[in-house]
C-alpha cells in the first residue's frame, strides 16, 4: 500500500473519531504551546536586557566598590570608592572623556502636602554627558553649585508630575529628607534601566548631598555607590580600563586583592546573556516535559485504540494488509496527530507570545527555528511513542484478532 | 479436467507442547477443484475452523503440505501469506467485519488498495462488485445504514473484487435470518455458476445442502467426504 493511501486511511480514521483525536492533540498541543510561550519570553527577556544593557553606550566604563567576591554578600558592600578617586580618574586617564560619580540613597521628599518615597541621585554636573540624560525643562547644576553645595534639585519627569500638579515645576520648593531644595530642573523621560528608574528620581549635586543630607563621609572624602566613566573612544577601552585599575590600585595602595570592579557594557552583556540563557533552557526545559506528558498521551490512546480495534486489524490483516501495512498506518495515526497537536500548539503559543507582548515591558521573539524545531520534535515524539502501540497492532494474530467480540 | 485449487496433504496443526498439546487436525487431506462448491460441516472442536484457517492462509500447518493454486504455501512469511490473501482467497465472516467508519465502496475497494492499484481502477471495480451482488444504488452509504443481509453483501462484493481463485466463507450465514439467508445464498450460487469456486463452512444443513459437496470434520479428522448433496440426511444420523 503506498504512503499517500495510508495517510489517506489514517485521516478518515482520526476524523470518524474527532473527539478522542482532539483530546489526544491536546496534550501535544499544551505541550507545543508552551516551548513556544516559553522560549519567546525567554528569548524576550534576554533582549530586553541587552537593549537596557546597550542603552548605557558602548563607550560607558562602570567602577563599582567592592571586588567581586564581596560584591557577592548584596549587604553591606564596602564603600572603599571616593569622590576623589572619581576626580583623580578624569584628571589622570588621558583616554577619560567625563565622570559620574553617583551616590544614591532613597528618601522621603515632599511638597506642600504631597508626599513620595523616591530615589536620591548625587552626583556631578559630568551626569548628563556620561549617562546621555537630556533636559525636558531648566537645567542641570553647574560645578558652582557644587563647590557651594547648593540645595538645588533636578527632578525626574515622573515625579515631576506627582508633586507638581500641573505647576511649572521650575522655582518651586521641595524638602528632601526635610531639607528644602529649589527644583532648577526635569529630565527627560528615558524609562528604568538596569532596575533603576531615573524618571521617578531627584537628583542633587554630590557635595550637597554628603554635606546637608546624609552627613557620612569617610576620612578619605565622600563615599560612592558607583562611578560611570565615558571613554573618548571605543578602542580603547581595554587601556582605559587598564589604566583606571592601575590608578586605583596606587590610591588604594593595593597590593592583593582589588577592592573595586570595572565592568563595561560588554562584560554586563556577558553576564546577563549567560543568566538569560539559562533561564531560558530551564523554562523551555519545564515546557518540554509537558510535551513528553502529551506524547505518554498519545501513546496510551493509541494503546487504547489497538486493543479497541482488533477486528479491524484482524480484516485488515485476512484481506491482505501485511504487518508492515498495519505498523504504518498506526504510525501514521500517531505522527498525524502529534504532528497536527504541533503546529495547533505552535500557532497557539504565538499567539500567546503575542499576548505577552502586549501586556508586559518586553516583547517575546517569535523565532522560526523554535517553531520549525517544535513541531518536528513533537512529530518525532508521534513517531517515538507510536512504535509500541503499532508494533502490537502489527503483531496481532489475524485468526485471534478476527474472533474477539 | 479443471485445475485444483486445494490440495491439502496429510496436514496437522497441533497447538502448544508437551502436556498443554492440543492435536486441532491431524493427517487431513482434501483436494477441491476449480469451479466446485464445498461445505465444511461438523461439531465444535472437529478442526473444521483449523482447516479453515489454514486454507485462507491465516495459519499454518504444524506438519504436512498445503497446496493453494499450486503454490506450496506452508514456506511463505508474513508479508507473502498476506499477497496470497489479497490475490488469491476472498474471505466472507459471519460477522460481515466491515469497517464503521468507511462507506460500501471504500469497504469493498479495500483489498485493492492493499494491491496497490490506481483510484480510478479501484472504484470502476467496486462499482461493479456492488452492482453483482445487488447493491448499485447503495454506494455511499454506510454500513449503519444497511440491513444485515445487505452488510453482508457488501463484504461478498469486498471478497470477489480482486477476483480471487477461491471464496472462502466462515457461517456467512450464522448472523442472518431465513429470508436473507436465502438471499445471500443466492449469491453465492450464482458466483459459483460463473465459475467461482466457494468453501463454505456452516453450521446450518439447510445452507449446506445448496452446495456440490459437504466435507464433515470430527476429531479434527475428516470423517465423510460426500460428493452428492443428497447424502446428507445420512451424514447427519451418523454424527
Amino acid at each position: 500500500m503506498d504512503f499517500v493511501e495510508s495517510l489517506k486511511m489514517a485521516a478518515k480514521t482520526l476524523t470518524a473519531n474527532r473527539l478522542r483525536s482532539g483530546l489526544t492533540m491536546l496534550g501535544i498541543v499544551i505541550g507545543n504551546a508552551s516551548v513556544i510561550m516559553m522560549v519567546g519570553v525567554g528569548e524576550g527577556a534576554q533582549e530586553y536586557v541587552s537593549e537596557q544593557i546597550e542603552g548605557l553606550g558602548p563607550n560607558v566604563l562602570f567602577v563599582v566598590p567592592g571586588s567581586q567576591e564581596t560584591q557577592r554578600a548584596t549587604f553591606n558592600v564596602p564603600k572603599t570608592l571616593v569622590l576623589s578617586d572619581a576626580e583623580a580618574i578624569v584628571e589622570q586617564v588621558a583616554a577619560v572623556d567625563n565622570i559620574a560619580p553617583e551616590f544614591n540613597d532613597r528618601g522621603l521628599i515632599t511638597r506642600g502636602n504631597r508626599t513620595s518615597n523616591a530615589t536620591i541621585v548625587g552626583t556631578t554636573p559630568g551626569f548628563t554627558t556620561v549617562r546621555n540624560f537630556t533636559l525636558k525643562q531648566g537645567r542641570f547644576f553647574t560645578d558652582l553649585d557644587m563647590r557651594r553645595s547648593n540645595p538645588v534639585v533636578v527632578l525626574g519627569p515622573d515625579l515631576a508630575e506627582r508633586l507638581m500638579d500641573n505647576r511649572d515645576p521650575i522655582g518651586q520648593q521641595i524638602r528632601i529628607k526635610n531639607v528644602s531644595f529649589q527644583v532648577i530642573g526635569v529630565l527627560d523621560e528615558k524609562g528604568s534601566n538596569l532596575g533603576l528608574n531615573y524618571d521617578d528620581a531627584v537628583i542633587i549635586p554630590i557635595t550637597t548631598m554628603a554635606n546637608r543630607l546624609v552627613g557620612r563621609t569617610s576620612p578619605y572624602g565622600i563615599e560612592l555607590t558607583y562611578i560611570s566613566v565615558s571613554v573618548e573612544d571605543e578602542n580603547q577601552m581595554d587601556a582605559a580600563q587598564f589604566q583606571i585599575a592601575n590608578l586605583l590600585r596606587l590610591r588604594h595602595k593595593i597590593v592583593g586583592e582589588d577592592d573595586f570592579t570595572i565592568n563595561s557594557q560588554q562584560d554586563l552583556l556577558e553576564v546577563t546573556g549567560t543568566i538569560t540563557n539559562a533561564l531560558t533552557i530551564m523554562l523551555a526545559a519545564i515546557a518540554g516535559i509537558s510535551l513528553l506528558v502529551g506524547g505518554i498521551g498519545i501513546m496510551n490512546i493509541m494503546l487504547v485504540s489497538v486493543r479497541e480495534r482488533t477486528q479491524e486489524i484482524g480484516l485488515r490483516k485476512a484481506i491482505g494488509a501485511s504487518q508492515h501495512d498495519i505498523l504504518m498506518q498506526f504510525m501514521i495515526e500517531a505522527v498525524i496527530l502529534s504532528a497536527a497537536g504541533g503546529l495547533i500548539g505552535t500557532g497557539l503559543g504565538i499567539s500567546g507570545a503575542l499576548l505577552i507582548g502586549v501586556a508586559s515591558p518586553f516583547q517575546p521573539g517569535i523565532s522560526v527555528t523554535a517553531a520549525v524545531v517544535a513541531v518536528a520534535v513533537s512529530g518525532g515524539i508521534g513517531l517515538f511513542f507510536g512504535v509500541v502501540p503499532a508494533r502490537q497492532a502489527a503483531k496481532l494474530d489475524p485468526i485471534v484478532a478476527l474472533r474477539s467480540a | 479436467m479443471p485445475a485444483t485449487i486445494i490440495r491439502l496433504e496429510q496436514v496437522a496443526k497441533i497447538y502448544g507442547s508437551g502436556n498443554t498439546e492440543v492435536r486441532a487436525l491431524f493427517n487431513v487431506s482434501l483436494v477441491v477443484k476449480s469451479g466446485e462448491y464445498c461445505a465444511i460441516m461438523g461439531p465444535s472442536g472437529s478442526g473444521k475452523s483449523t482447516a479453515m484457517n489454514i486454507i485462507g492462509c491465516l495459519d499454518r500447518p504444524t506438519n504436512g503440505s498445503y497446496y493453494l493454486d499450486n503454490v506450496d504455501v506452508a514456506g511463505l512469511d508474513d508479508s507473502e501469506l498476506a499477497h496470497i490473501r489479497n490475490r488469491k482467497i476472498g474471505f466472507v465472516f459471519q460477522q460481515f467485519h466491515l469497517l464503521p467508519q468507511l462507506t460500501a465502496i471504500e469497504n469493498v475497494m479495500l483489498p485493492m488498495v492493499y494491491a496497490g492499484m490506481p483510484s480510478s481502477e479501484r472504484q470502476d471495480r467496486a462499482a461493479d462488485a456492488l452492482h453483482r451482488v445487488g447493491l448499485g444504488n447503495r454506494l455511499q452509504n454506510r454500513p449503519n445504514q444497511l440491513s444485515g443481509g445487505q452488510q453482508q453483501r457488501v463484504a461478498i462484493a469486498r471478497a470477489i473484487v480482486n477476483h480471487p481463485v477461491l471464496l472462502l466463507a466462515d457461517e456467512p450465514t450464522g448472523a442472518l435470518d431465513s429470508h436473507t439467508t436465502k438471499e445471500v445464498m443466492a449469491i453465492f450460487d450464482e458466483l459459483n455458476a460463473s465459475g467461482m469456486t466457494v468453501v463454505m463452512v456452516t453450521h446450518e444443513s439447510d445452507v449446506a445442502r445448496l452446495s456440490q459437496r459437504i466435507v464433515w470434520f470430527r476429531d479434527g479428522e475428516v470423517l465423510h467426504d460426500h460428493l452428492s448433496p443428497d447424502s446428507l440426511s445420512e451424514v447427519t444420523v451418523l454424527s
